[in-house]
């Protein structure tokens, strides 16, 4: 690691906290007692960790690890640059340089032979491998816009990812990140929702749609035979259980068989975050096991960006499941009802004007860049494009599992200049995502920014802008 | 011609070459040891569009942010490459098609291509060297091909054959820096063109399966395999 550059921002410093991998180590918590989550031991973790890194290394990974030619092309993609453009430690050359300089020292030969020519490296010790932890986790939002911006085709957030996952393995990762996946890992969701909870929650949905829509109405949870099963964020549970309303109007009024399993309903994955495949691959089994279970005849994923990218994509390469059912985005399926006639619409209910913020995990890493646009102008009176957009749009903040490590939030929300500057410039009332994480990223940057507005998904402009049958 | 161009020229370029490729082909053996994960979803779209788009995004200015944004450092890219493609072939055909630059114009267009791809050197020299961040992320790799490139260009200029008067000396120069420039590439930043289609067509095939390149409308459908009955 460099030692002569420093963060102004003191990120890259900051220390490493195990209050709560001790804890948990002291509780005799199961997933640290089984070893499936590890905690931090002094001692010999350089040498561990330049062990996984010889055995992981993939060859997309060691083609981006070697492509790299530092003309420095990728700088003005990274929102973190844009915010700070006098700190080289925050161009995503610099923060791939860290990881790419122990992999020629150790695994590529040509650095080998001159380490000093090519800058190759050995991490001193855990003061450096937790460095290169704030580097990874604090500095990057893994959204994938540096990858689209070089010229080589290096992917840098696939670098950023990989190393993640080598320093949870050493149990060198923030304490956010350990609790969320000693979360995940022992109840089978992020946010530690209990069954009792679960189902509670969905009782309360139950009987308010109900009043609304009549006895008809319902939220099924584990009905076999299905032609769908809906699969949520626990924050939706959590913290915003209307979206699962919203959903649950739009099946009545589409007519659909649906239903929520009672286990394997979280389509979030925090493997993706920590870089821990076993975590990707435990949770995305559990879904796709639930969807086996109950005969559904296809899995809709509820709006989440890094969820989608999980369960649509990755979690089958991480489980080894090979892909059997079709899987897809709620917002697929509210536009094909659109296209069907299933539902009626009137978008006089949303007259507010709206803009839309495409996920980074599903623009840039999925592949869901129209749909949701031509269901915004379906239901919303005045739809405007914020610039850039698509596969172009910069990160709401909170990508990469940054909402869950509260020490860096203070060079998120600088980081997240550009972005206000976006928003700003739409002079929208809402702006729109299919983003869990990308509410709490942007519903942060227009407080810290001071923006007149406020954010929605795209469920609640469809529920609200829903033309029910008469009698409902 | 002297003994020692003819042996410039030939032999010795003939080995360096040779050296190169057997690195080349050690490289490759090396990349190919790294396994590849077997894709298990369905796709939505072409792994071969995707793969395409990738590669001829180089060609597509308009299609990165970085090169739309900054059409002069594009321009300069596409200098110095093609300098540096026209100072290879004339490498080859000064002792192999030494007819080619008996006449002017020709001779004219190559020294062009080769200066011009000289000053770009040059510029990203500069660039490099009182830019922070530029300097931050730069190694002595870095700077030491830049040079080296800027030095072999210009002996390429003046090796181009229209001055007898000279003498062999900058044939000379230009053939001893050739044959380093082939035995130091494969050890260098300036050997990336041998990762690129590996770099690019990794991270095209899997956007292409999944929809994401090249950049195109709303699907139909693209969830993946149909259980009978589904809705």
């Amino acid at each position: 690691m460099s030692r002569r550059t420093k963060s102004p921002s003191g990120v890259i410093d900051a220390p490493l906290d195990v209050a709560a991998q001790a804890k948990a180590r002291e509780e005799g918590r199961p997933s640290v007692r089984d070893g499936r989550l590890k905690t931090y031991e002094p001692g010999a973790n350089v040498g561990r960790f330049l062990e996984l890194l010889g055995r992981r290394v993939s060859r997309p990974l060691a083609v981006s690890l070697t492509a790299c030619v530092h003309c420095g092309r990728c700088a003005e993609s990274c929102h973190y640059f844009l915010a700070r453009p006098d700190d080289p430690t925050m161009t995503p050359v610099w923060k791939a340089d860290q990881i790419r300089k122990i992999f020629k020292r150790h695994v590529d030969w040509t650095g080998r032979v001159a380490p000093w020519w090519a800058k190759a490296g050995t991490p001193d010790g855990d003061e450096d491998l937790n460095r290169l932890k704030n580097v990874v986790f604090g500095a990057c939002s893994a959204c994938r816009r540096c990858t689209f911006n070089c010229p080589m085709g290096v992917d840098t957030a696939l670098l950023v990812r990989f190393t993640r996952g080598l320093l949870t393995e050493l149990g060198i990762v923030p304490e956010g990140v350990f609790n969320v996946s000693r979360d995940q890992w022992e109840t089978g969701n992020q946010m530690a929702v209990t069954e009792t909870d679960f189902l509670e929650t969905i009782e309360w949905m139950r009987d308010d749609l109900r009043a609304e829509l009549g006895p008809g109405a319902d939220i099924p949870v584990d009905r076999p035979d299905c032609d769908i099963l809906y699969t949520i964020n626990p924050r939706e549970i959590k913290f915003d259980p209307r979206s699962i309303a919203h959903a649950a109007r739009i099946f009545h009024a589409a007519g659909a068989s649906w239903t929520l399993p009672k286990w394997g309903w979280d389509q979030t994955n925090f493997g993706l975050f920590s870089g821990d495949d076993a975590l990707g691959a435990y949770v995305s089994r559990n879904l796709y096991e639930a969807a086996e279970r109950l005969r559904a005849r296809r899995i809709v994923i509820s709006e989440c960006g890094h969820g989608y990218r999980s369960t649509r994509w990755e979690g089958y390469t991480w489980s080894g499941y090979d892909q059997k059912l079709p899987t897809e985005s709620i917002v697929a399926v509210l536009r094909r009802y659109l296209e069907e006639g299933r539902i009626v619409v009137d978008p006089g209910r949303n007259l507010e004007p709206v803009t839309f913020h495409d996920s980074c995990n599903i623009a840039r890493s999925g592949d869901l860049v129209e749909e949701p646009r031509q269901v915004l102008r379906r239901v919303c009176a005045d739809f405007r494009e914020m610039h850039p957009n698509r596969q172009e749009n910069f990160c709401c903040t909170g990508g990469g599992g940054l909402l869950a490590m509260a020490e860096y939030r203070p060079l998120r929300l600088e980081a997240g200049k550009v972005k206000a500057e976006q928003l700003k410039a739409t002079e929208a009332a809402l702006v729109c995502t299919m983003c869990h994480n990308c509410i709490d990223g942007l519903g942060d940057v227009i407080k810290h920014y001071h923006l007149p507005m406020r954010v929605v998904q795209v469920l609640e402009l469809v529920s609200r802008a829903l033309v029910l049958p008469a009698g409902s | 011609m002297s003994n020692l161009l003819r042996t410039f020229e030939n032999e010795v370029q003939l080995a360096a070459l040779a050296f190169m490729g057997l690195v080349y082909a050690l490289r490759l053996v090396w990349i190919f040891r790294f396994r590849v994960g077997r894709e298990r979803t369905v796709a939505v779209g072409r792994e071969g569009a995707g793969t395409g788009y990738s590669l001829m995004n180089i060609a597509m200015p308009w299609a990165m942010e970085s090169t739309r944004t900054h059409p002069g450092r594009y321009l300069e890219f596409v200098v110095l490459h093609l300098g540096i493609a026209a100072a290879i072939a004339a490498s080859f055909i000064i002792p192999y098609g030494p007819g080619l630059f008996e006449t002017a114009w020709v001779r004219g267009i190559f020294r062009a291509f080769i200066a011009a791809a000289g000053l770009a050197g040059l510029a990203r020299l500069a660039r490099r060297l009182t830019n922070p961040v530029l300097r931050e992320i730069s190694s002595p790799d870095d700077y030491f091909s830049l040079v080296f490139l800027i030095v072999w260009l210009a002996a390429g200029v003046l090796a181009l054959p229209d001055r007898p008067a000279a003498g062999e000396g900058p044939l000379l120069a230009f053939f001893g820096l050739t044959a380093f420039l082939l035995v130091y590439v494969p050890f260098s930043k300036i050997g990336h063109y041998l990762y690129y289609p590996f770099s690019r067509i990794y991270l095209g095939r899997t956007l292409g399966h999944r929809g994401a390149w090249p950049p195109a409308a709303a699907k139909s459908a693209g969830a993946g395999p149909a259980r009978k009955g589904a809705a």
